[in-house]
């Protein structure tokens, strides 16, 4: 038993914390818990608490149902939400196999694997999400219009909002459970929100992403309201991203400064958004995981359709932001792709794989894209050689499963499931006529 | 010229008898006018006595040295004068110190001053550490007494009186080391005095560090801990001194503000030891075994340390810890961290994976002697200083855990507590120790020729010649020199096995009383850490084994703790005792099996191998008991030829007049063939597409055989002479393609052609008997391994006759002929009977399988949708499609379909591919510009995978019937065990899993590419 076990032991005492939730992530970036009792906990600490992952997406195959999940300590937190007295806490765990490894269809885990390359080339990887959702009026019925709960816009700060009090109180629980938030504020739909994760190393960032959410949803549900990191829940209106920014240390020194080069961009910054760049459509079937994902890639507005890098371009996949000088440890690259229903583990693992891929093979950075490509021609775009992220699921799979580098970085397990699991989502959702087909053809044929 | 020897000898001789190797040079040295100023008679003082030393030339270019820096000191003068001319020791260490290092000798020209260490014979062992701490700080001006002493000097001069203080005691030490009488039991003594300088020399230059600071640190205790050898007291002359260091704040003072200075304080230290300064660096102060290594903070406070200990550290660094010790700074904080640590490192072998990190480490140790350097290392490699000190510490981790008698950090100590506490045997222990103490005088007589930090042994004639002669081998000279190293080496192995094992053995089985023989409790323990998982079992076997007065248990006792080892080195270390014990019982008795283990270099331990890997070979041992001779014979492992198998097979049948007497005879040699193959498999001797072309080559050979007593066994059961129709095998599917797995049946075709004159219905009647009687003979239950001969491929399949005749063939084929049976007809091969027949089968197959100008579009279409079906309606149900290896996706069906498509397309056309072998079509498929060559590699990749996994399945499980073979295993102890049969590392299941997955994915790209194009 070390310290940080029995730390935990003694507040689960201190605090009369009833149950003790255990959070994972299945292959689909959805957050699975399974709760024990206090008396349970020393023993989970020690074996891991065993559960059938077979009804779990993408944890084991069937006739491989057990799994252990093994709580990590320093995760530690109690859930602010579930009131004070007799409190519910909750930590992450890893998965392992009955034989004590670690379980390869872990979606943890392989972050992990892909921080560990990272860590035997000297680097560490950070990441900062800016994640946006929506609020709608509760309770949300998908057969009816959704009500955004205002109809404010971008930075917007509207009197009494139910939006301003709910970021309040979001980021009030988030800080009370160790999560920094750095910005947040009215985004441009209606009743759209964005609220800005400080940096961490990757893996913390993912862990607090799964976080965030199950946050951001408890603090709706007391405020009544309801809220959705769908992609694209309306069809005229912005969907909702996860910009995320991307860099690398080397010690205490971030790798992509380089003081006195174009855009203060180190070599070693330039192949990694050459990486990006060169293996985006691979990997968008991972960051961009679902067929209402695409509709938020193509739906204009922003939205980073085109395979470029630019300098404050707000159009460009691969953003740079602007230096500020003397800040050499702030350099970093935005990636526009991602959006805010991935699962952040095997986002960050992916992008760090290109990034990584491109500084190892030395990849050259393409020219910068100065023009908001949306205003281009297909030509002009073509003669530019910039290239379009898959334009639907269907083609995000085609480009995927001929990908070397994301089935190294899935591992065969995971890559294998998430194209199974995918295929079938899009043969199901072509399966379905929708009320625009009605719409447009009902009448007319 | 005389020819007498002492002091009428001309001095040339003279130098030349005590070793001088360029006499002009030295009778110059003898008569230089300094030299001779200081002491005329130098001659006469000093030649006698270079017959000591380890380099007689640099001796007297050293004296002839410093004779000219003392030239202008009347004091100094007189003083090298009365050592030059003292009959007791100190000429002796003078000449000893010059002589056997370049850079003491250097050191004394420059400080002549250090002459007075020479001079008085106070000795540098033995003295209290708080003297020598004491003398150091002084040389800084510090106050011994003080709590936290602080240098009065500062800077370059600080840190150049610290390091002249050093060298002047090490010139102490090593005078003494070099004249003492018996300097292997002194060597203790010479490590600790060398650790104690260290620690003084550490402890000043924090003193110098504090002095270097505003306020002197004073917010912040500092502890230095030393690890390896420093922490053990057993230093060499030059190396590394490995530190931890631990800080806390002084009440008052914030953590983060003790932290900085703590880390000042450190790199101050470290500074003065190893920075450049008017005076030499000591050496490097290397502080990597710290917490989280060369990334984490070079100070951190105990809880700290703690919270990392409890979460984060490997195996190896609760290793490392057993020598932490503390050497400078606050010794109450050295002695809290000392505290804290030991609980964490004497419960480090009930950490999970503690058997495989050991393993690792060992490894570790072994491996990683770069090529140039491995006759040269005195350090690393099997049988070097490490391994014998990785061998202590793993017993002292084992056991350490139930006895605190020995848990010293220093590694001849522990060797004797381990001795004394009855761990290791007394005599062993003793050995052992003589090794380590004569490899580590070696490594110090090395090191101190230029005081180089180095663990290299020397190539040059000069420098063996100084090596042997400060060694006290000076008759001996190189050679010897090195053959006693090599010996030590050997002995090292040996007796780590000895160690080790050997305890394990019951006390009944102890040669002598200086034998060790462990309680059970500790025996349980030490086989669970080397990786048995039912120690109880185990120490059960051994006690069966080995116990009682035969001459057997005496050998048993000789082989079993080395082979106890190397089945701890296999995937199923209870298995392979089991195993051994099995094979023991059955042929203990016989007059070779014992002789030949004890006797042979190898087959002790591939018998161990084989054992400990694979439960079918294990089998096929017991069962063929002869084969365990061949493990020490690569001929014996290699596979018989056609030819040979041929002839055995022949003579049996000649010998044999009962047809199943004679068809147990053949399943016999094939058991005998399928052993071989195996244990060679096993071994790594013969994997891959020989060891199926082994089982190929046994398969034909039966079936010949077989055909031939069936043939005569149904002429008898019909009353006839001669048969009525000749008799053709040939030869389909994996047998066909020579590509058999262990787990194969054989696929044929029967096929006859009556004589001239014979009855149709007759013939055919006899036909389907013998095909029936092969069935028969070779499929029965028995003794003997069953060969399942399968005849589905037939045409129509199992509603046709059992046999065919020829002409019968031929109508069927030119009237019903589909695609599968083209493809299938790819593989066929006569393998047994008629030989003309044969010809004339090929003939008329060979248009049906390598069809003029390929295939048709429809027939084309047609395959391709067969395979689609087979794909989805064969794999069996709830069979992952991924990991089934011969109809899974990008497994060996895919592959082959792929290569007999390519085949049925082109080999009209390209003659290299007429061949019954995959690999070979798909080589002639690249050669012609049909595959891409990337394909090619990523097909072949695929299939020879898929195949060997196929047949490790077997080899692991040790059953070659069941679905169990064609499927990766999803169980983790399997899929380890199947990785160490295919020759990985232990731990490496994960990373096959990954391999197949991959390469049958990437083999299942191909695929869809070509095959369905």
């Amino acid at each position: 038993m070390d310290r940080q076990q029995e730390f935990v032991l003694r507040t689960v005492e201190e605090r009369d914390i009833r149950f003790i939730r255990l959070w994972f992530t299945d292959v689909l970036g959805m957050l699975k818990s399974v709760a024990v009792a206090p008396a349970e906990l020393e023993q989970a600490f020690s074996e891991g608490i065993g559960f059938d992952g077979s009804a779990i997406e993408g944890l084991t195959r069937v006739y491989e149902a057990d799994m252990i999940a093994k709580p990590d300590p320093s995760t530690f937190q109690i859930l602010p939400w579930r009131g004070e007295r007799h409190g519910t806490a909750r930590m992450f765990c890893d998965l392992l196999t009955p034989d004590g490894q670690p379980s390869l269809a872990d979606s943890r885990y392989v972050l992990k694997r892909a921080l560990d390359r990272a860590s035997d080339r000297g680097f560490t990887f950070y990441t900062h999400p800016e994640v946006e959702f929506y609020l709608f009026d509760a309770p949300a019925d998908p057969s009816r219009p959704l009500v955004p709960v205002d109809q404010g816009g971008y930075f917007d700060h509207v009197p009494r909002g139910t939006a301003h009090d709910f970021r309040r109180a979001a980021i009030t629980m988030l800080e009370s459970m160790g999560i920094s938030v750095e910005f947040s504020h009215h985004e441009a739909g209606p009743g759209q929100n964005e609220i800005d994760l400080r940096y961490a190393d990757a893996l913390t960032t993912a862990d607090n992403i799964m976080t965030f959410r199950t946050v951001v949803k408890e603090v709706a549900l007391e405020q009544g309201v309801f809220a959705s990191f769908m992609p694209k829940p309306l069809a005229d209106q912005p969907g909702s991203g996860m910009h995320t920014h991307l860099s690398l240390f080397e010690g205490d020194r971030n790798a992509f400064h380089e003081a006195g080069a174009p855009l203060e961009l180190s070599k070693v910054a330039r192949s990694f958004i050459a990486g990006l760049l060169t293996h985006a459509a691979e990997i968008t079937a991972v960051t961009n995981q679902f067929v209402n994902s695409y509709k938020r890639l193509w739906g204009g507005a922003e939205a980073p359709s085109f395979i470029c890098w630019g300098h404050n371009n707000r159009s460009a996949l691969v953003r740079v932001p602007m230096y500020k000088p003397g800040k050499g440890n702030s350099s970093r690259v935005e990636y526009r792709a991602v959006d805010s229903a991935t699962n952040p583990y095997l986002s960050f693992a992916v992008l760090l794989a290109a990034g990584l891929k491109g500084i190892e093979e030395g990849y050259e950075l393409p020219e910068g894209a100065d023009d908001d490509v949306w205003e281009l021609t297909d030509a002009e775009r073509k003669a530019l050689g910039i290239e379009p992220l898959p334009t639907s699921l269907e083609t995000a799979i085609e480009v995927m499963q001929r990908s070397e580098l994301v089935a190294e970085t899935l591992g065969e397990h995971v890559f294998d499931y998430f194209l199974r699991n995918k295929r079938q989502e899009w043969s199901e959702y072509r399966a379905q006529v929708t009320p625009y087909e009605l719409q447009r053809f009902l009448p007319l044929i | 010229m005389s020819t007498s020897t002492g002091r009428g000898s001309s001095l040339a001789t003279r130098l030349t008898r005590v070793g001088v190797a360029d006499v002009p040079r030295a009778e110059r040295l003898l008569a230089d006018a300094a030299l001779t100023a200081v002491d005329p008679d130098v001659v006469d003082h000093v030649v006698g006595d270079l017959a000591d030393v380890g380099d007689p030339d640099a001796a007297l270019l050293a004296i002839a040295k410093v004779a000219g820096a003392v030239r202008r000191d009347p004091t100094l003068s007189a003083l090298l004068h009365d050592v030059l001319a003292d009959d007791g020791h100190a000429r002796r260490r003078l000449l000893a110190v010059t002589g056997a290092s370049v850079a003491i000798g250097n050191t004394l020209a420059a400080h002549p001053g250090t002459l007075r260490v020479v001079a008085d014979g106070t000795p540098g062992t033995g003295v209290p550490a708080a003297d020598v701490r004491a003398e150091l700080l002084r040389a800084v001006d510090a106050d011994p007494d003080a709590d936290v002493p602080v240098a009065g000097l500062a800077g370059v001069p600080g840190v150049d009186a610290m390091r002249r203080a050093y060298r002047t005691r090490l010139l102490r030490i090593a005078a003494t080391d070099l004249t003492c009488g018996d300097p292997l039991s002194r060597l203790p003594g010479v490590g600790a005095a060398l650790a104690d300088l260290a620690a003084a020399a550490l402890e000043a230059s924090l003193a110098l560090a504090r002095a270097d600071l505003d306020d002197h640190g004073r917010g912040v205790r500092l502890a230095v801990i030393g690890m390896g050898k420093a922490g053990g007291r057993e230093l060499n002359y030059v190396s590394d001194v490995d530190v931890i260091y631990v800080a806390e704040p002084v009440d008052g003072t914030p953590e983060d503000a003790a932290m900085v200075t703590g880390a000042r304080l450190a790199a101050g230290l470290a500074r003065a030891c190893s920075a450049p300064a008017g005076e030499p660096a000591l050496w490097p102060v290397d502080a990597a075994l710290r917490p989280e290594g060369k990334d984490g903070p070079l100070v951190r406070t105990l809880a700290s340390h703690r919270a990392y200990y409890e979460r984060w550290a490997k195996t190896w660094e609760f290793q490392a810890l057993l020598k932490a010790r503390p050497l400078a700074g606050d010794p109450e904080l050295g002695r809290a961290y000392v505290a804290t640590v030991n609980p964490l490192v004497w419960s480090a072998v009930q950490r999970e994976n503690f058997v495989e990190d050991s393993q690792a480490m060992r490894r570790r140790v072994e491996a990683h002697v770069p090529r140039a350097e491995a006759d040269r290392q005195l350090k690393l490699g099997v049988g070097g200083l490490r391994d014998v000190e990785f061998t202590v510490q793993l017993l002292q981790l084992v056991h350490g855990r139930a006895d605190e008698t020995i848990r010293s950090p220093s590694t001849l100590t522990a060797l004797a507590a381990l001795a004394a506490g009855g761990y290791v045997g007394r005599e062993h222990a003793a050995q052992l120790a003589v090794c380590y103490r004569w490899m580590r005088m070696m490594e110090h007589r090395i090191q101190l020729h230029r005081l180089q930090r180095t663990h290299l042994v020397p190539t040059s004639d000069a420098d063996l010649r100084r090596l042997a002669r400060t060694m006290g081998l000076r008759v001996e000279g190189p050679e010897g020199l090195l053959e006693r190293w090599r010996t030590t080496r050997r002995d090292v192995r040996r007796l780590h096995e000895e160690l080790f094992y050997r305890p394990l053995l019951p006390a009944t089985a102890r040669l002598s009383t200086a034998e060790a023989s462990l309680a059970p409790e500790a025996a349980r323990a030490r086989l669970a850490a080397i990786g048995y998982r039912d120690p109880a079992g185990a120490v059960r076997h051994i006690a069966a084994l080995a116990d009682g007065v035969s001459r057997r248990a005496a050998i048993q006792r000789q082989l079993l703790p080395v082979m106890l080892g190397w089945f701890a080195d296999g995937a199923d270390p209870d298995g392979g005792l089991l195993a051994f014990r099995r094979l023991s019982d059955q042929l203990g008795t016989t007059h070779w099996y014992l002789k030949l283990l004890r006797d042979s270099g190898t087959a002790a331990q591939r018998l161990a191998q084989v054992l400990s890997t694979s439960r079918y070979a294990a089998d096929a041992l017991r069962r063929s008991p002869e084969s365990v001779r061949w493990l020490d014979d690569d001929a014996e492992l290699a596979p018989r030829s056609a030819e040979r198998l041929e002839a055995e097979a022949d003579a049996v049948l000649r010998r044999a007049a009962e047809p199943v007497p004679a068809v147990t005879a053949l399943r016999a040699l094939r058991r005998r063939e399928l052993a071989r193959t195996a244990v060679a498999d096993v071994l790594g001797v013969t994997t891959g597409v020989r060891a199926s072309q082994s089982l190929t080559v046994t398969a034909d050979a039966v079936l010949a055989g077989t055909l031939r007593v069936a043939e005569s066994d149904a002429r008898t059961a019909a009353g006839l002479d001669a048969s009525p129709t000749r008799l053709l095998v040939v030869a389909m599917g994996r047998l066909g393609g020579r590509e058999m797995a262990y787990s194969s049946d054989a696929d044929v075709l029967f096929v006859h052609d009556p004589v001239p004159g014979a009855d149709g219905k007759v013939a055919q009647d006899f036909a389907v008997a013998v095909a029936t009687r092969v069935r028969q003979l070779l499929g029965s239950v028995g003794p003997e391994p069953t060969l399942s001969v399968d005849a589905d491929l037939r045409p129509e399949g199992r509603n046709g006759p059992l046999a065919r005749s020829f002409d019968a063939h031929v109508e069927y084929y030119q009237r019903w002929s589909s695609p599968w049976e083209s493809q299938a007809l790819l593989r066929a091969r006569p393998v047994a009977g008629d030989h003309e027949l044969g010809e004339r089968f090929v003939a008329l197959i060979d248009p049906l399988r390598y069809p003029a100008g390929g295939l048709d579009a429809a027939t084309e279409r047609e395959i391709r949708r067969i395979k689609a079906r087979v794909e989805a309606e064969r794999l069996p149900r709830g069979v992952d499609p991924s990991r089934h290896l011969k109809l899974g996706r990008g497994g060996i069906s895919d592959v082959e379909w792929t290569a007999q498509l390519l085949q049925l397309q082109h080999a009209h056309a390209v003659p290299g591919l007429r061949t019954t072998s995959t690999l070979d079509a798909l080589d002639a498929a690249r050669d012609a510009g049909l595959l891409e060559e990337a394909d090619t590699a990523v097909l072949r990749e695929a299939w020879l995978l898929a195949s060997r996994v196929r047949d490790a399945n077997v080899l692991w499980t040790g059953r070659a019937e069941g679905a169990h073979a064609d499927v990766l295993p999803h169980d983790r102890t399997a899929l380890a065990g199947v990785a160490r049969v295919l020759g990985h590392p232990s731990g490496s299941g994960a990373m096959l899993e990954e391999t197949y997955l991959r390469s049958a994915r990437r083999a299942r790209v191909v695929v869809e590419r070509v095959f369905y194009g």
